[in-house]
């Protein structure tokens, strides 16, 4: 059983298309999350963006270039799924992709996300991601950029970090076994 | 050419920034999901099935608010009954007197809401009804209450919503007791506000807010909410009113679907309007 849990650990490490693959699903599964079952862990209608850990993820994980690229397939796929203005999200997340790929140093990705640098890039990308999602966002609204971004753009971020604590050690006790 | 591979590789990461940059904007430019055709029948039907799979999850603070709520309905109810019992005697007297057309009964169509995204400012609910039941995109949903949203997508047996609380919403509105109108919109969090009323003019807290017959998409006098605070804007010749909807949309969970579409002529009449008159808008 170790034996083949080992196996199949080294082949997701060494071939890329499953890595994708595994990418992927994870992605449609974080999105079917997002629209079903997020709401329950909302506090004042403020919910994580799984999706956005996934892109930081898979950025620290392959770096920039197919960071930026996942970032954008993730976000489309979620304006498609979730009836956001298409592209609105494609754009906040392919940004976010590009600036945790910065983070991004071979060999090292397990220790960048088994430790506290990961929630850090989270929340730099995360902020980065909100300040461009919400500055669209209220473009039709004739209202204040600044004060919209603070209440939600900052408390997002903040749940977005606060969330990604659990890869972050889940990755940290894989790292210790 | 060797040059220019060199570049691209040197610099893939900025031009595939900037690609999929433009591919975003190209897409925001495309505009909502309505304009992507059968494709969204798909998606809205997808994703109706997949929150109709789990829609008997109970969310025990939304039944504790909604329970709360429903008392202090059911007290206004009962004062308002004993009210309207003589108003509409007196109604159907002075109509009568007057010859003005009875009001118009709509056909509802009773639904219950399955899937709610009020979460990160994109508030959209699933209804269980769809083009089979005879709903259809540009109808409005209301509750007891009062106005809920409108239909924005549908599919064979789903419909998607799109609520008040909604950075899309204009609703063209008046103030009940003062006849006065504006334009319903949304700022964020759970209040909305009434726009484009003149300072001059009569508004109060307190004031009740209804929908106005200027409106194409929602039909008149359906309740909208209560003016909680009147102020005047900063350099501007307009009041700001804040708005509490009457709908408590954390606690949604049954609606109607009122059968009423724009009227034909109308709008046709309104259209040929506009082209001659660019700069008229209607909400």
């Amino acid at each position: 059983m170790a034996l083949n849990f080992d196996l199949h650990r080294s082949q997701f490490v060494t071939n890329p298309a499953l890595r994708f693959v595994v990418y992927a699903v994870v992605a449609l599964l974080l999105n079917v999350v997002h629209v079903v079952f997020l709401r329950f862990v909302a506090v004042s209608s403020v919910t994580p963006d799984l999706l956005l850990i996934l892109t930081v993820w898979i950025a620290i994980v392959e770096g920039q270039f197919t960071g930026m690229i996942a970032g954008f397939l993730a976000g489309l796929l979620f304006d498609v799924v979730s009836a956001d203005v298409l592209g609105s999200n494609a754009l906040a997340k392919t940004a976010a992709g590009f600036v945790a790929g910065y983070f991004w140093r071979e060999g090292y990705a397990m220790q960048t996300i088994g430790s506290y640098r990961f929630l850090l890039v989270v929340a730099l990308a995360g902020g980065v991601h909100n300040l461009l999602y919400y500055f669209f966002y209220v473009r039709p609204m004739q209202i204040s950029f600044g004060m919209f971004f603070l209440k939600y753009g900052v408390a997002t971020t903040l749940y977005t970090t606060v969330a990604a604590v659990f890869p972050m050690l889940y990755v940290n006790r894989r790292k210790d076994q | 050419m060797r040059r220019f591979i060199d570049f691209v590789v040197r610099f893939k990461n900025y031009i595939t920034l900037g690609t999929l940059v433009v591919m975003s904007f190209a897409f925001m430019s495309v505009g909502s999901l309505s304009q992507l055709g059968g494709f969204r029948a798909v998606i809205v039907g997808s994703i109706g099935w997949m929150q109709s799979l789990f829609a008997w999850i109970p969310n025990p603070v939304a039944l504790k608010s909604e329970n709360l709520a429903l008392r202090e309905l059911n007290l206004q109810l009962a004062v308002e009954s004993a009210r309207s019992r003589q108003s509409m005697v007196e109604n159907a007297t002075l109509r009568k007197m007057l010859e003005l057309p009875a009001y118009t009964d709509y056909h509802l169509i009773a639904a219950d809401v399955i899937g709610k995204t009020t979460t990160q400012s994109r508030n959209y609910a699933t209804i269980n009804k769809g083009i089979e039941d005879g709903v259809q995109e540009g109808m409005c949903c209301i509750t007891d209450a009062g106005l809920v949203g409108i239909v924005i997508g549908t599919s064979p047996h789903f419909a998607v919503l799109q609520l008040l609380l909604n950075r899309d919403t204009r609703v063209s509105a008046k103030v009940q007791r003062t006849r006065v109108d504006g334009i319903i919109q949304w700022e964020g969090e759970t209040f909305l506000v009434l726009k484009n009323v003149p300072r001059s003019l009569d508004v109060q807290a307190g004031d009740v807010v209804l929908t106005s017959s200027y409106s194409q998409k929602y039909p008149a006098n359906i309740v909208i909410g209560r003016a909680t605070q009147v102020s005047e804007e900063a350099n501007s010749l307009f009041r700001r009113v804040v708005v509490e909807p009457a709908v408590n949309f954390a606690t949604l969970e049954q609606l109607f679907v009122v059968d009423t579409r724009p009227n034909s002529e109308r709008v046709a009449l309104e259209r040929r309007t506009d082209e001659r008159l660019p700069q008229r808008s209607t909400p």
